[in-house]
């Protein structure tokens, strides 16, 4: 389970991040007292513009960044006082975060088994599991340069589930993924739900948020103004899809103009 | 413990799985050294082929009969043309200048008479010679014919004073072998010592450098650092494992260009004239403290490579940060490598510098327990004071997301 209790998290940017913002004002919060919880079994969506604030709640929860303010506790740890914890219960995919591109398939999968100290036998059996079902047995010895986009991003889903964890965090899963890999990785987060897993997901595609998410947490500028199931957020707005609803939550945070 | 492994192990992984980098960290920088040692041999052995092969072509103005006989037995080979007038001296001099010729020789006319009509009181005649220092088969052609002259002098002389034993007053050492008093061991220390302090610290900075800003800052650019961050281990065990790995690559290859150099030595003697013996006699003692340092030293070298690499964005930026400590290790090690005579001990207090001093003390059996005790003790503890710093910028999102 994840519990966020008034996270908040301020950046304080540079002279040159302030000239590129056009603002004087050096600090720059990212997320604004956010609450959020997440139970086992479901899949919880972020939906939010960019800059809305869903990569830096992912952030926060996976201990990348500390909040500034408020608490975030995954599976009853702490993310500041017990981030060893916290990150050997998750299993965390954002675009930033790439695999080392001088090493094959093969090895990353076994390294990061091995830093999560799942036994060898264990480490076997995943990989046969998750390398069966993403296809990617067929390019396991190539580098990881040597991939294109869609198997690297295959690779990575892999790794960051070599540990069998509880709670899966990604970040924007289906970005730059063709419809039939995108479809793929969508089908095994429904899979991992269906196990009784924790699946966290940003995204700003609606229909994949319609599809995918069990429940969505709208993010505007750093704030949830909704947050429900997709038939909770239509009857809240009387809209008759994901995309107008979000419109009229946005209307409603931001003003008509 | 199991963290440190895994990075440790993955570190020396990405330099042994791969030829490529095994070729250039390890093998390339040695056969670019053994082939830049080659070429020097090849060039300086053709210079000085194409001088002893030269004929020098020599100007010789009022030669004496009796000279070109001594030339002729000397086996000295030079082309002489006789010159008789100042005009023509003159030319010859622009020659010279030009490089065309390369001596003139200009006797005193009569020479042979003067010389067996000399009285006591006389003027003593003199022999002049031209040449130009920049041409080297000028040089040449002037010590060949210094030499020939000395012959020369010799044998006028000779004719003059019956026995020439009784020119001779005193002499030094003429038959004395035992002149040099020292420990060869010493003495064979002190040669080694002054270079291998220079060559080691260099090669030990220089073999982390690449490697080290590519460790740390290479992985921020290329966005792998975060997937090690988001890994249920302590920040300080990737810290160890990187800067553990970063000892072991900068530790052999430093150990391979020292391998390399000690093959190549005799190539480089031979190339510079020099007729130095690299006789090596180390002691168990020596030895071990020679080992303990070095890896002392390479802890210090790493955990300050991959300090300037946390803080820097990219590899370009982490490369130009670490520039200025190695500039800092060269003049160090320039530093010892001319230190000549007794070394105060308050010098062993002195960070870097007391490690090129110990290692060059060790060597010559200069440097006193206290002294090595102190050297190594402080390099370890600054570099346990660095990479402490180094974890503490890795638990910053501030240093790590930049």
């Amino acid at each position: 389970m994840i519990e966020i209790r008034q996270l908040t998290k301020v950046f304080k940017l540079s002279k040159k991040q302030m000239a590129e913002a056009k603002t004087k004002n050096p600090r720059k919060t990212a997320v604004d007292h956010l609450d959020l919880t997440a139970k086992e079994g479901e899949i919880y969506g972020l939906l939010g513009p960019n800059g809305a604030g869903k990569t830096t709640t992912l952030r926060c929860i996976s201990t990348l960044i500390r909040p500034t303010g408020g608490e975030i506790y995954v599976n009853g740890h702490e993310v500041r006082k017990e981030p060893e914890e916290v990150r050997n219960c998750i299993g965390f995919l954002t675009s930033d975060i790439k695999l080392d591109d001088q090493f094959d398939v093969d090895y990353m999968f076994r390294f990061f088994g091995r830093l999560h100290r799942v036994p060898e036998q264990e480490i076997e059996r995943r990989r046969k599991e998750l390398f069966t079902y993403f296809g990617i047995q067929e390019f396991a010895g190539k580098k990881i340069k040597e991939l294109s986009t869609g198997m690297k991003q295959k690779a990575a889903i892999a790794v960051s589930l070599v540990h069998d964890p509880d709670i899966i965090i990604f970040d924007e899963p289906t970005n730059g993924l063709d419809i039939i890999t995108a479809r793929c990785v969508t089908d095994y987060l429904k899979k991992l739900r269906d196990e009784g897993k924790l699946v966290i997901v940003s995204t700003h595609i609606m229909s994949e948020a319609e599809k995918l998410c069990d429940r969505i947490g709208i993010i505007i500028d750093g704030s949830k103004v909704a947050e429900g199931t997709l038939e909770e957020l239509l009857t809240q707005t009387n809209a008759s899809d994901l995309e107008d609803a979000f419109f009229e939550f946005y209307k409603d945070r931001k003003g008509e103009a | 413990m199991s963290g440190i492994r895994q990075i440790f192990g993955k570190e020396l992984a990405r330099i042994f799985r791969d030829k490529k980098m095994i070729f250039s960290v390890f093998l390339l920088p040695v056969i670019i050294m053994i082939a830049i040692l080659s070429i020097i041999n090849v060039l300086a052995s053709n210079m000085e082929n194409n001088i002893e092969s030269h004929i020098s072509n020599v100007y010789m103005m009022n030669e004496p009969e009796s000279f070109r006989q001594i030339l002729e037995n000397s086996g000295v080979k030079c082309n002489i043309t006789a010159i008789d007038t100042d005009a023509q001296m003159e030319d010859a001099k622009a020659e010279i200048l030009s490089g065309d010729a390369d001596l003139i020789v200009e006797f005193p006319e009569n020479l042979e008479q003067a010389v067996a009509g000399y009285q006591e009181g006389d003027q003593i005649p003199q022999i002049k010679t031209y040449q130009n220092p920049s041409e080297e088969y000028s040089t040449q052609a002037a010590d060949n014919l210094t030499q020939v002259l000395e012959t020369y002098r010799q044998t006028l002389l000779s004719q003059r004073v019956g026995d020439m034993e009784s020119l001779v007053v005193f002499q030094v050492n003429a038959d004395n072998d035992e002149m040099y008093i020292q420990d060869e061991e010493k003495a064979s220390g002190r040669a080694i010592g002054m270079m291998l302090p220079y060559f080691i610290t260099i090669l030990l900075f220089a073999g982390a450098m690449g490697i080290g800003t590519d460790m740390i800052a290479g992985e921020k650019e290329r966005g792998t650092m975060a997937s090690l961050l988001v890994s249920p281990i302590k920040r300080s065990s990737i810290v160890l494992g990187k800067v553990f790995s970063l000892m072991v690559i900068s530790g052999l290859s430093s150990l391979i260009y020292v391998a390399a150099m000690v093959v190549c030595a005799p190539m480089m003697m031979d190339s510079f004239g020099g007729a130095g013996d690299l006789n090596i006699q180390l002691s168990i003692r020596q030895i071990l403290m020679l080992a303990f340092l070095l890896v002392a030293i390479s802890f210090l070298y790493s955990s300050i490579i991959a300090l300037f690499s946390v803080f820097a964005k990219s590899v370009k930026e982490a490369s130009t940060y670490v520039m200025p400590a190695y500039m800092l290790i060269l003049v160090i090690g320039l530093v010892t490598m001319f230190n000549f005579g007794e070394t105060d001990s308050s010098s062993y207090m002195i960070p870097l510098y007391n490690t090129a001093l110990t290692l060059q003390g060790i060597l010559t059996q200069e440097t006193t327990l206290a002294q090595y005790a102190v050297t190594l003790v402080e390099t370890l503890v600054i570099g346990g004071v660095l990479t402490g710093v180094i974890v503490k910028a890795f638990e910053s999102e501030k240093v790590m997301s930049a």
